[in-house]
């Protein structure tokens, strides 16, 4: 058990308990959670994240990863809170910028230009970001007791896994997330595979010999994720960025029309009625969300995407595209109902959900909480508190999003030309003070590199970082299963039915990638929506 | 021809190359043979992940997108290229040069100069922006505990 986590003051041995559902350990969490440290530190997770979601060229990986490194001197409750409150508030203000000015935040708002800004030109910009505000959470707050729902269930069916299953499930999780990231199947699987080889550097994890070193020995022990996070996250945005304001050296779009003094004035707001009405587009946000987020590899950006074509397929009479109040519910239920729900993977399997998800399971690894199915067992005290975290950021969300939506709009046009030197520099000072170890920065710098070359490929990355995650995993069951079977690959691999179906499910969901291009079918060329 | 390199099958011939050259040299290092406990050989993880990049690499030469070019990589100039090399080295040159002095001394000189290159020309910004800046970030850091390169001065 790590010592971290034992000299968390919030750590008693009521981790020792065996059951899933643990009241003790669920009034600990209370504990835990409701603390002025740990408000606080949700509250800034929120205004930061909504901050970094409206700013166009900011997307909640980046902020999650330039994060981390100031969670390392913080308690799991409070690392755990910024990181989840910067997750929520960083996909609901995206919506801020695409519906003041037509440019969406992130990738993930861009299905709600399409209505958003429509109506601010009305001049009912009031209206569109209020609708967007409740819509997001709504479907984010529903979403998150599905989580809480599913999670735990899903963990005790996880626990019943033996090696081969869990081998396979990872497999399966791979493969998912190649074939369904970006829109050519084909650099999913690369940029997975890629993942899969930077997981093999360093340590073996059973003989605990290095191997694949190159003869450097500062990667001896392996690729630090942190800095990786952020070389790739940030470090590769802001190279995209730089080149872009060199080649145009263009200011952001101006508003037309002032979003902040649209909020600030007395103009038609949301009525009661008109949030109602739109309780079908929030549901399907909701339903179509909470897939996308549960399944690797799909994500808010379509989520978002394929919850609008949704609601506008189910509802034509309602013509959503056309500046209507339906089309920002269902893409804004749509995102922020991924966000739970990508965390479901991550604790029911131990496999991310999404690149943020990612980050989110490598901070619990820092602060000694591995993210598995045993997770529930071990520490049911930070998963509890997990949940009321997810649960009342919400509330948080609500509150920052109701009173400072007219500052973020601001916010949005803050030129990159002060945005791209900070963003460099946060991330140099944040992997170094990691470790306090100057070949993490090299690490961070040369993964931005590498980040900003899949990104001009349009590669995507976060197959790449997820497989790089579970890969030790991956190696570690497949090993355990041979040791189990004497060596006999046929009895390690097949030995169950459930192992027989997981292995089909991977051959025939990368058939159909190749042949039918899922991701495309999905919607998925959103990725090229300007991030 | 420079279409065809730009083309995901020229991008898919050049990884091919790279990976099977890497695949060589893993299987000439002595260490990849090394037979471990449970039958495994060291490098029989490694070795697998770069067959699978060689043939992923190889899809890319012959599937039905073989011919699209990336748009972003279709607008990348070598000058645009060299400009992302020289934004790392600069933050290489900056960090090594934060351990050398400090931070608070090398970041607000680093900020204005990277501000001015990407377009910022008002001069009171750029000072006002950078100074700022470097305040709240290094407030930010010590109320957090963690500590920033401290300032050292040269002796006299």
């Amino acid at each position: 058990m790590n010592c971290r986590l034992l000299n968390c003051p919030e750590f008693s041995l009521l981790s020792r308990e065996k059951n899933i559902f643990n009241p003790e350990a669920l009034l600990e969490a209370f504990t835990m959670v409701f603390t002025l440290k740990c408000l606080y530190w949700l509250v800034v997770g929120v205004v930061v994240g909504v901050g970094v979601g409206a700013m166009p060229g900011l997307t909640a990986p980046t902020g999650v990863a330039l994060m981390i490194p100031l969670t390392f001197t913080m308690n799991i409750a409070s690392a755990l809170a910024l990181l989840i409150g910067l997750y929520k508030g960083a996909v609901y203000g995206g919506s801020i910028s695409a519906i003041s000015f037509a440019t969406p935040g992130s990738p993930e708002a861009a299905a709600t230009v399409y209505d958003g800004y429509k109506l601010m030109k009305r001049g009912q910009g009031r209206k569109a970001a209020l609708m967007a505000l409740y819509a997001s959470v709504t479907g984010d707050t529903l979403s998150d007791i599905i989580t809480i729902g599913v999670a735990p269930a899903l963990a005790v069916v996880a626990l019943k896994f033996g090696p081969t299953e869990r081998f396979w499930l990872v497999v399966l999780a791979c493969t998912l997330l190649s074939s369904l990231t970006g829109a050519h199947p084909a650099k999913g699987m690369l940029s997975a595979s890629l993942g899969f080889f930077l997981g093999t550097i360093g340590i073996d994890p059973v003989a605990m010999v290095s191997r694949m070193t190159f003869g450097i020995w500062w990667i001896q022990d392996g690729i630090q994720f942190i800095p990786m996070m952020i070389g790739i996250f940030a470090i590769s945005r802001m190279l995209e960025g730089t080149v872009e304001l060199l080649k145009e050296r263009r200011i952001t779009q101006k508003a037309k029309e002032s979003f902040a003094k649209l909020l600030m004035k007395s103009g038609p707001g949301l009525t009661f009625k008109e949030y109602i009405r739109c309780w079908k587009e929030i549901l399907i946000g909701l339903g179509v969300g909470t897939f996308a987020g549960t399944l690797p590899g799909l994500g808010a950006t379509v989520g978002a995407f394929l919850s609008y074509s949704a609601a506008k397929q189910i509802s034509p009479q309602k013509k959503i595209g056309t500046g209507v109040l339906e089309g920002i519910a269902a893409a804004e239920s749509g995102n922020n109902s991924t966000v739970g729900p990508t965390l479901i993977p991550l604790l029911a399997f131990g496999i991310p959900g999404s690149a943020t998800a990612a980050l989110i399971g490598g901070a619990l690894m820092l602060q000694g909480a591995t993210p598995s199915p045993q997770m529930f067992e071990q520490y049911p005290q930070v998963v509890y508190a997990l949940f009321v975290i997810l649960f009342f950021g919400n509330f948080v969300n609500l509150g920052v999003g109701r009173v400072f939506a007219g500052l973020y709009a601001r916010l949005g046009h803050l030129p990159r030309q002060i945005l791209i030197p900070l963003i460099f520099m946060m991330a140099i000072i944040g992997s170094y003070s990691f470790r306090e170890n100057p070949y993490d920065v090299i690490v961070m710098l040369i993964f931005g590199f590498i980040g900003y070359i899949l990104r001009v490929l349009r590669i995507p990355d976060a197959p790449m970082v997820i497989t790089f995650l579970i890969t030790p995993m991956m190696e570690a069951n497949l090993r355990r299963a041979l040791l189990i079977n004497r060596g006999d690959w046929i009895q390690a691999l097949f030995h169950s039915s459930l192992a027989i179906g997981l292995f089909f499910s991977c051959l025939i969901l990368a058939f159909l990638a190749i042949r039918f291009e899922a991701s495309k079918r999905l919607g998925i060329e959103v990725s090229k929506v300007k991030q | 021809m420079d279409r065809w390199l730009k083309s995901n099958q020229g991008i898919g011939v050049g990884l091919t190359f790279f990976f099977t050259a890497l695949l060589l040299y893993t299987q000439l290092t002595p260490w990849a043979n090394t037979k471990l406990r449970d039958g495994f050989t060291l490098g029989f993880f490694p070795v697998v992940s770069i067959i699978l990049l060689i043939i992923f690499s190889l899809v890319l030469c012959i599937d039905s997108r073989r011919k699209q070019v990336s748009d972003r990589l279709e607008n990348l100039t070598l000058k645009y290229f060299m400009s992302t090399v020289l934004a790392v080295f600069y933050c290489w040159v900056y960090f090594k040069s934060m351990i050398a002095v400090g931070f608070l001394v090398t970041t607000p000189p680093f900020l204005l100069f990277s501000m001015y290159i990407l377009g910022l020309k008002s001069w009171r910004s750029l000072v006002a922006a950078s100074i700022l800046i470097t305040v709240i970030v290094y407030a930010t850091f010590s109320i957090m505990g963690i500590e920033l390169p401290p300032v050292k001065l040269p002796r006299i």
